[in-house]
């Protein structure tokens, strides 16, 4: 008798709980195998090793949400072109070409660009500032505390932004080391006064680092160095690089020859020759003096003196 | 229908599982850096909510309570959460590959998290029928996406704020967290005054 209920709460207290929940485990444990088996989803080598080929920073310049959708797209012949992560540049972009047995495709080098040089020393401050410390929020309280309110506000969202340290900020503006930058276009994203374009990448390159749309006679009053649209490198290019939006000259750098002659007539100094390099590289301008104003005049000098020394090295 | 609405508000307002009740607390503070994660997070948390609601209710009702087994249900729903979670990743992978990219990493970290399994857990303290189960489930998913995109925003303001240095980053966190769950007590009249 006492076996039958020792074996009855035996049964009831330890077998039935045991069995329900090492019953539930077993069956879950082999709907997952089927599942497994019924939901399999092949890994493609192939996306494997394009995925590989690209940089994997998932910056979305190509086009594409991410490095695998670019992969994706290559792999199921959405797209023949090979070319478009700016990032990876021309060795990615052959390392795909060749592998996915494209033709190389033509690439140019491109890089960020501040359509602004407005630093302390040209521009002044309508107010003091000392809210949240991002270009965005200053930018939402009265277009932000500069006098220009089309120039940069230098408090940095976009060297927050970039992933490769190629920003750095100085004199109250960003700069772009064009040796670092990639051209991702992650900074032209955040700029809230959208100064940042992706330009190609001629270290000689000559921009109109204004994007200010005012009468010339309002950009004088708040930028020393602002474009105050008095054509005269419109009317002085040979080559029809230059247009007029408004009031502002815009060089089309597809059509610009680097010629210079253009540099030579701006009287403000708005037009800019070459892309910015880092701080401690011996061209930075702090070190050649070029991006702070000058007059038109002495610089002329400045660079016929320089010329001249070039000569006389040769 | 009066009783549901009641529970779908109560559940996102006044009970909500982060703020009221201090379940969640890991993807809250974990997840809550930017709206876009958060979002990501709160889109797996009520979709992993819904389905193991689903799942947990009949096996108590039918099948562990019945045989006066319900002192099992935490080693058992945690079991069975976990096992179905993976199933309908895969199931996603396979079949809905938007929706699976999109929950991303967030579907297997939610799996056996303290919201869902006291989710489940309260469905049957509070004797919920199975549908009433089901809408406190989305109340509570709803909720907790509440709270984590308000903290979210949040804490990008407090990533732009002079912050004393004993106090940067998660006690800061944490200070404002409880002013928040503090603001969610107000909800409580709130309830009675529509419903009551």
């Amino acid at each position: 008798m006492t076996d039958l209920i020792f074996t009855v709460l035996f049964i009831e207290a330890f077998l039935l709980p045991a069995l329900i929940g090492g019953g539930i485990a077993l069956g879950m444990g082999v709907i997952i195998m089927i599942a497994a088996r019924v939901f399999f989803v092949p890994v493609d080598e192939k996306m494997k090793n394009l995925v590989n080929i690209l940089p994997g920073i998932n910056c979305g310049a190509c086009g594409y949400s991410g490095c695998e959708e670019y992969a994706s797209a290559l792999n199921s012949g959405e797209t023949q072109d090979a070319g478009k992560c700016p990032v990876g540049g021309a060795d990615t972009a052959s390392e795909l070409a060749e592998f996915l047995g494209l033709e190389k495709p033509d690439f140019t080098p491109q890089a960020a660009h501040v359509f602004c040089h407005g630093t302390l020393y040209h521009t002044s401050k309508r107010f003091d500032y000392s809210g949240t410390v991002s270009c965005e929020a200053a930018h939402g309280l009265f277009s932000g505390p500069n006098s220009c309110t089309y120039g940069c506000l230098g408090f940095g969202d976009c060297a927050q932004a970039c992933p490769y340290d190629a920003i750095y900020m100085a004199d109250g503006i960003a700069h772009i080391d064009s040796t670092r930058c990639t051209a991702c276009g992650l900074c032209v994203k955040t700029c809230p006064k959208l100064l940042i374009e992706i330009i190609p990448k001629h270290l000689n390159a000559y921009t109109v680092k204004c994007k200010n749309k005012w009468p010339g006679a309002q950009t004088r009053k708040n930028c020393s160095i602002g474009c105050i649209g008095c054509r005269m490198c419109f009317k002085t290019c040979r080559f029809e690089a230059i247009s007029m939006d408004g009031p502002l000259a815009v060089i089309d750098q597809e059509k610009c020859t680097r010629c210079g002659e253009c540099l030579d007539v701006c009287p403000t100094g708005t037009i800019h020759n070459g892309l910015m390099v880092a701080p401690d590289s011996e061209n930075h301008p702090r070190s050649t003096g070029l991006h702070l104003w000058v007059d038109p005049k002495i610089r002329k000098k400045q660079a016929e003196a320089q010329n001249n020394t070039f000569k006389q090295d040769e | 229908m009066r009783e549901f609405l009641i529970i779908l508000f109560s559940a996102i307002l006044v009970n909500n599982f982060v703020l009221t009740r201090f379940l969640g607390l890991c993807p809250f503070l974990g997840v809550s850096k930017n709206i876009k994660t958060a979002l990501g997070m709160s889109y797996a948390v009520i979709f992993v909510m819904i389905i193991s609601t689903a799942i947990t209710w009949p096996l108590f009702n039918y099948i562990l309570y019945p045989r006066d087994l319900a002192y099992m249900q935490t080693v058992i729903f945690i079991l069975v959460i976990a096992s179905l979670v993976q199933i309908t990743e895969m199931f996603l992978k396979k079949l809905i590959p938007p929706l699976y990219s999109s929950l991303g990493i967030f579907l297997p970290l939610i799996t056996t998290n303290c919201a869902i399994l006291g989710l489940t857990i309260l469905n049957i303290d509070e004797g919920y029928s199975f549908v009433e189960s089901m809408i406190h489930a989305v109340g509570a998913g709803i909720g907790f996406m509440l709270a984590l995109v308000l903290f979210s925003g949040i804490r990008t303001k407090l990533e732009h704020s002079e912050v004393p240095r004993m106090m940067q980053g998660l006690p800061i966190a944490l200070v404002s967290a409880s002013l928040i769950a503090i603001a969610f007590y107000g909800f409580k009249d709130l309830i009675e005054q529509l419903f009551g």
